[in-house]
């Protein structure tokens, strides 16, 4: 008994051993050869955009033009790179000098086409400042037939009475609300931001004033799959400006990153149809782990990168940026449970609910479980007083919790509470699933131990939810991802802990005071 | 000062007195002892009773068993010549679903309430049995009709509602450690220590109370009836004794609770058994259980029989006591 006891225990921690000295090494290797970081504070000026590319071929040969950033004064670029199978990729600089253009070509194709381009951008520091200008020719006058000249030239008198220059005049204009009924002969009141662009450009252009459309990302961490936003650029005083053509606000907004300049198109596809663009943007860790691969490729460690998570493409390794955390959070609730010794409800739920929690956001996810389960508890101790069978109870109680939450969203949207949308983050039967186990608790044991284990499951909740919402957590978590079979092994040794929980030095106190 | 670290002792204080900790418990006694195959033995009443009938342990005799919903129709020829019977969950816990009829009218059953109940208030009460409203996993049920236990007076002071049971625990078929549970006003007349109900352990060697204890605190007389808690003395100590001893071959299981009642003219009678008994008994008792399982491991002999166990205890009580 004593021996297998005792190799149980030896086999564990000879593992956990061995794990140690390979998320050691690991780590060591990460850092010297792939240049990976241990704050993610260091690399959190870098950026991947991801464009995905998806159509489907016609049968003839393709050739894709898509339009890319250059190093502007914001934004540096500093790789560049066409993921494809079969496609070749070719740089083609533009006139302007401000957008490149990437040409990736293949042989007829069948099936749908995946293709990937990734840049990677950079805060350039050094170039700020410096501002591109050259005089361009006058805008050719646009054609208007003349109900519309006479509206436009109404227009243009109208925006006199606006402040700021005349750009800035005509933006403000077009977006008053309500919207003046001149405006609304010439632009629907619900506008999209490509009809109001087209509206401002034709005014300008009739004005004489040479505009552009600037097409770019908005930089923000973890964004998948958006439209570029669109931006008005107008030379106005010897100078070319950039305007928000909502608010009219001018210049570059911070951490916008410029794709294109200019009416042509971002992406013209040959030999294929159907085409959709997605785009998905990167920040901190994973720029510098795209990074990191051309590091590896230098060194000569590329064929390990290559079977890394951090080869994979970037919505896929979102993905696992938080599939990654979640055994440091299983850790923390075998720890509360088996050494502290809280009683939660269930295993996993504090672990669920923290994962709501970071949907949420802290204090609205708090008010709306509350709400939830207080106004859940309510219809279940009707329910009870129905004697109903045990399946069809709790397919109720899964019922009620959608209806509340629908109700929560509905009331939250009305009386513009943000907190309440937040309701639909928490998972339904999960919900249900604390309020069926609480009710019965509640009957069973008593108010007192139904609160006491819905107190302890949120406090283990919000343990974890303090632990996987630490950046610093994070990224450690992500991109040393071996710590996973440490934990693994952690956890495992735990099981065979036979000491004390920490509850039980109160609980059985008794039994030492009295000698 | 109020100070919250003073609740607490220190791990080393808790192993000195030889407290079982809840890891230890399932780690180093159930998952070793306690084959997980067996646990449905104990955890359904219907096999349990089964085997406690085919092993000569006293124990309520089963009258029926309703499986399915279309037998629940039957239960009248069941009762038939029954005057008094109980209904209850084969896979309930805490005395949930326990239907207790002391009359049979034929078409009428009166509960000791004086509540008479119709056929379809009690064709309801098994359907809803069938049906897992009692059982906490919210399996489906079995309905299991036994005789009526008639309770000894000897407890009869001793307990707010609520009938008492001894709780015997069984470490290698050697009986380790007993209580008594006494329910309370506070407890809802229900026997769980952490309700409220009182604890009182008993002395191994004679049945007799050691001390009593409500939420974890000594007390001296029952809180409802004032009954003296320290004059408790069970009769029949060494037959509960001998149930709580055959319960370990009966199921095979190291380390098992049996909950015994004591009926006015059969004597002790096996209720239940709990192949997971709590560790709450250790408080009722002030005395951790482990150095008697320790003792158990290794200076107790293998190979006796039942009442040989129960004797071997019985004799060494003394020095068991004396190790603490």
């Amino acid at each position: 008994m004593l021996r297998k006891y005792l190799s149980t225990r030896f086999v564990l921690t000879v593992l956990l051993f061995l794990s140690l000295i390979y998320a050691a090494f690991s780590v060591y290797y990460k850092i010297t050869y792939w240049g990976f970081k241990f704050t993610p504070k260091q690399t959190s000026d870098v950026w991947t955009v991801e464009a995905h590319i998806n159509f489907e071929p016609t049968g003839e040969p393709i050739k894709i033009f898509l339009t890319t950033p250059k190093s502007s004064e914001q934004f540096k670029v500093l790789e560049e790179s066409v993921i494809a199978e079969g496609y070749t990729s070719k740089k083609i600089p533009s006139k302007d000098g401000v957008s490149a253009k990437m040409r990736i070509s293949s042989p007829a194709k069948e099936g749908i086409q995946d293709v990937y381009y990734r840049v990677m951008l950079f805060d350039n520091v050094d170039a700020k400042g410096k501002t591109y200008a050259s005089k361009p020719d006058a805008p050719e006058k646009p054609i208007l037939d003349e109900q519309t000249e006479a509206v436009v030239k109404q227009i243009s008198a109208l925006a006199k009475k606006q402040d700021g220059n005349r750009v800035v005049q005509i933006i403000k204009l077009l977006n008053q609300v309500p919207a003046d009924p001149v405006v609304q002969t010439f632009l629907p009141v619900k506008k999209t931001s490509k009809e109001t662009m087209e509206a401002i450009r034709t005014i300008l252009s009739y004005q004489g004033i040479p505009n552009r459309i600037v097409r770019g990302f908005k930089l923000e961490e973890n964004r998948k799959s958006f439209a570029p936003d669109l931006m008005l650029e107008a030379y106005l005083d010897n100078k070319w400006m950039i305007y928000n053509i909502e608010n009219a606000e001018k210049g570059l907004p911070d951490s916008f990153v410029l794709f294109q300049r200019g009416g042509e198109s971002l992406i013209d596809i040959e030999g294929g149809q159907n085409s959709s663009v997605k785009f998905t943007v990167l920040k901190s860790v994973t720029s510098s782990l795209s990074l990191a691969g051309k590091r590896a490729k230098m060194t000569g460690h590329k064929s390990w990168f290559d079977y890394s998570i951090y080869n994979l493409p970037l919505s896929e390794q979102n993905t696992l940026k938080w599939l990654t955390i979640f055994p440091l959070a299983i850790l923390v609730i075998v720890l509360i449970r088996n050494v502290v010794g809280l009683k939660t409800m269930g295993t996993f739920t504090p672990m669920l609910l923290s994962m709501s929690l970071i949907k949420t956001g802290f204090w609205p996810g708090l008010i709306c479980f509350a709400v939830i389960i207080a106004l859940g508890l309510t219809i279940r101790f009707v329910l009870s007083k129905l004697n109903l069978l045990l399946v069809p109870r709790i397919s109720a109680v899964v019922i009620f919790v959608i209806l509340i939450m629908q109700l929560l969203t509905v009331v939250g949207y009305q009386f513009k509470l943000e907190m309440a949308l937040s309701a639909v983050f928490f998972p339904i039967i999960i919900m249900a699933w604390i309020i069926e186990r609480a009710s019965i608790t509640w009957e069973e044991d008593g108010a007192a131990n139904a609160g006491r284990e819905i107190f302890y499951s949120l406090v283990a909740a919000i343990v974890t939810y303090f632990i996987i919402s630490d950046e610093f957590i994070r990224h450690i978590m992500f991109a040393f991802n071996e710590i996973n079979l440490v934990i693994l092994c952690v956890v495992m040794l735990l099981g065979t802990y036979t000491g004390y929980r920490l509850t039980e030095l109160k609980r059985f106190a008794p039994l030492v005071k009295e000698k | 000062m109020w100070n919250p670290l003073k609740c607490f002792v220190s791990p080393q204080s808790l192993r000195d007195a030889g407290v079982l900790g809840m890891n230890r418990r399932n780690f180093d006694v159930i998952a070793k002892y306690n084959n997980r195959r067996l646990y449905p033995l104990v955890d359904d009443k219907v096999q349990t009773k089964k085997l406690a009938q085919a092993a000569d342990i006293n124990t309520p005799k089963m009258i029926g068993v309703i499986e399915f919903q279309h037998e629940v129709k039957n239960f009248m020829s069941i009762v038939r010549d029954r005057k008094e019977f109980v209904i209850k969950p084969a896979h309930g816990s805490g005395g949930k679903g326990v239907l207790v009829i002391t009359e049979n009218r034929g078409s009428e059953f009166v509960q000791p309430s004086g509540k008479i109940l119709t056929y379809h208030d009690v064709y309801k009460h098994i359907s809803n049995i069938l049906s897992g409203l009692y059982s906490l996993g919210g399996k489906y049920d079995v309905a299991l009709i036994e005789e009526l236990v008639h309770f000894s007076d000897i407890f009869k002071n001793y307990s707010y509602q609520g009938v008492p049971d001894v709780r015997v625990i069984v470490y290698k078929g050697f009986p380790a450690m007993a209580m008594t549970r006494l329910s309370t006003k506070v407890s809802g007349g229900r026997a769980n220590l952490h309700q409220g109900a009182v604890g009182v352990g008993l002395d191994i060697k004679t049945g007799k109370s050691l001390k009593a204890v409500m939420y974890n605190q000594p007390i001296k007389l029952h809180p409802d009836t004032q009954a003296d808690l320290s004059k408790i003395e069970v009769p029949n100590w060494r037959e509960h004794l001998i149930i709580g001893a055959k319960a370990y071959e009966m199921t095979g299981l190291g380390y098992l609770g049996a909950d015994i009642v004591l009926d006015a003219d059969r004597g002790p009678m096996m209720l239940e058994l709990n192949a997971r008994p709590g560790l709450a008994i250790q408080i009722a008792n002030g005395i951790g259980l482990v150095k008697r399982l320790e003792m158990i491991d290794k200076c107790f002999p293998q190979n006796l029989s039942a009442i040989e166990r129960v004797d071997y205890v019985l004799k060494k009580a003394d020095y068991m006591e004396g190790v603490l």
